[in-house]
């Protein structure tokens, strides 16, 4: 019955919503709802996600995310965003070695040293 | 009266194009009342009408063989008829273009950038790890794969179970020694997967509803995916100390 499938949905919900069918029936469309709607929100957050590692990554190496994936398309390199943030936790020399292309083939405004070599 | 004046004048038409094939009655009216709706699509272009009389030709006649349907496609088209009417029949008579011909097959299976070789012998393709990875792009997603690594991807037409396939979209290759990266991509490397299985994703439940307008709406959906094994990663030189060229 479409109770039974309800309260399976319902599993883990908070106090009577899991219980009680008038209160499960809306708890369960809301959650579905949100489902729904979150499923295309989960590509942004990734997306979000991979951007922030990469950023990371290439700031340990003196450059900005901006200016690598301007390098990057530069070089006309097709790794996407994913990919990337995997070599940069996974795979430091690799990474290492996409940052070092990005700065040859667009420098940035920042000298190719390290931040405090440039000042002292 | 119109409508018998058409019948008379195409069943004469038909038994002087058919020449001398025995057609039997039934066959004659059928095949004509069919003809006799199609002469009214460029009176009233109406797309709809004409493939709703293409099943139930298949009904009405009382034919021994599909050579004789044939031979009244070849007639239509020969008689000039409107390119409407040739391309439905085609449908209608013909399979799918892509699955005929085997160079469309292999076409498409380079656009999802993966190559059906033989299917696997009773050697044993998986060898023992490697520290060697390789990013690889199939349709529009990117995979970085090792040896051994099982992957899910959109499903690949054109391969079963325990076929080979050489992934040629590689866009970076990287080992303990060197990483060679592709502008976009690397022309000499190769990824040797197997599938292993074809299967569904989970079930995702569409729930559609707007508040106080009583619309609720529940689909089901399952992706079909294929699982590939990478078994082989090639162009790469994977010695673990680098040889120094003096």
């Amino acid at each position: 019955m479409n109770k039974g499938k309800i309260f399976k949905l319902a599993k883990g919900f908070r106090g009577r919503a899991k219980n009680c069918i008038r209160i499960a029936r809306e708890r369960v469309e809301k959650a579905l709802q949100y489902s729904y709607r979150d499923r295309r929100n989960k590509k942004r957050d990734m997306r979000s996600l991979w951007i922030e590692r990469i950023n990371a990554g290439t700031r340990l190496h003196g450059v900005n995310y901006g200016n690598f994936m301007h390098g990057l398309m530069k070089e006309n390199i097709q790794l996407n965003r994913k990919v990337l943030s995997e070599l940069s936790m996974h795979e430091p020399y690799s990474f290492k070695a996409l940052v070092d292309v990005s700065r040859t083939a667009f420098p940035g405004n920042r000298p190719a040293k390290e931040g405090l070599a440039s000042i002292l | 009266m119109a409508t018998r004046r058409c019948l008379l004048r195409l069943l004469s038409r038909r038994l002087v194009a058919h020449g001398p094939q025995p057609l039997a009655l039934a066959s004659i009216a059928s095949r004509a009342l069919n003809t006799l709706a199609q002469p009214l699509a460029p009176h009233c272009p109406r797309v709809l009408d004409s493939p709703r009389l293409f099943p139930s030709r298949c009904h009405f006649a009382t034919r021994s063989s599909g050579d004789e349907e044939e031979d009244e496609d070849d007639h239509y088209e020969k008689e000039g008829s409107e390119d409407e009417w040739g391309e439905e029949e085609a449908l209608a008579a013909k399979p799918p273009s892509g699955k005929t011909a085997e160079e469309k097959v292999a076409e498409a299976a380079e656009i999802g950038y993966a190559v059906v070789g033989p299917l696997g012998d009773d050697e044993k393709l998986f060898k023992p790890y490697e520290p060697v990875f390789a990013v690889v792009q199939i349709g529009s997603h990117q995979f970085k794969v090792s040896n051994g690594d099982s992957i899910f991807t959109e499903k690949l037409k054109f391969c079963d179970v325990n076929d080979k396939l050489i992934l040629n979209r590689v866009l970076m290759l990287g080992s303990q020694t060197q990483t060679v990266i592709g502008r976009p991509s690397l022309p000499d490397a190769a990824v040797h997967a197997v599938v292993e299985e074809h299967a569904l994703d989970a079930k995702v439940i569409i729930f559609k509803k707007k508040r106080r307008k009583n619309y609720r709406r529940t689909k089901g959906h399952r992706q079909e995916l294929t699982k590939l094994r990478i078994t082989n990663i090639e162009g790469i030189d994977k010695s673990e100390t680098a040889a120094v060229a003096a």
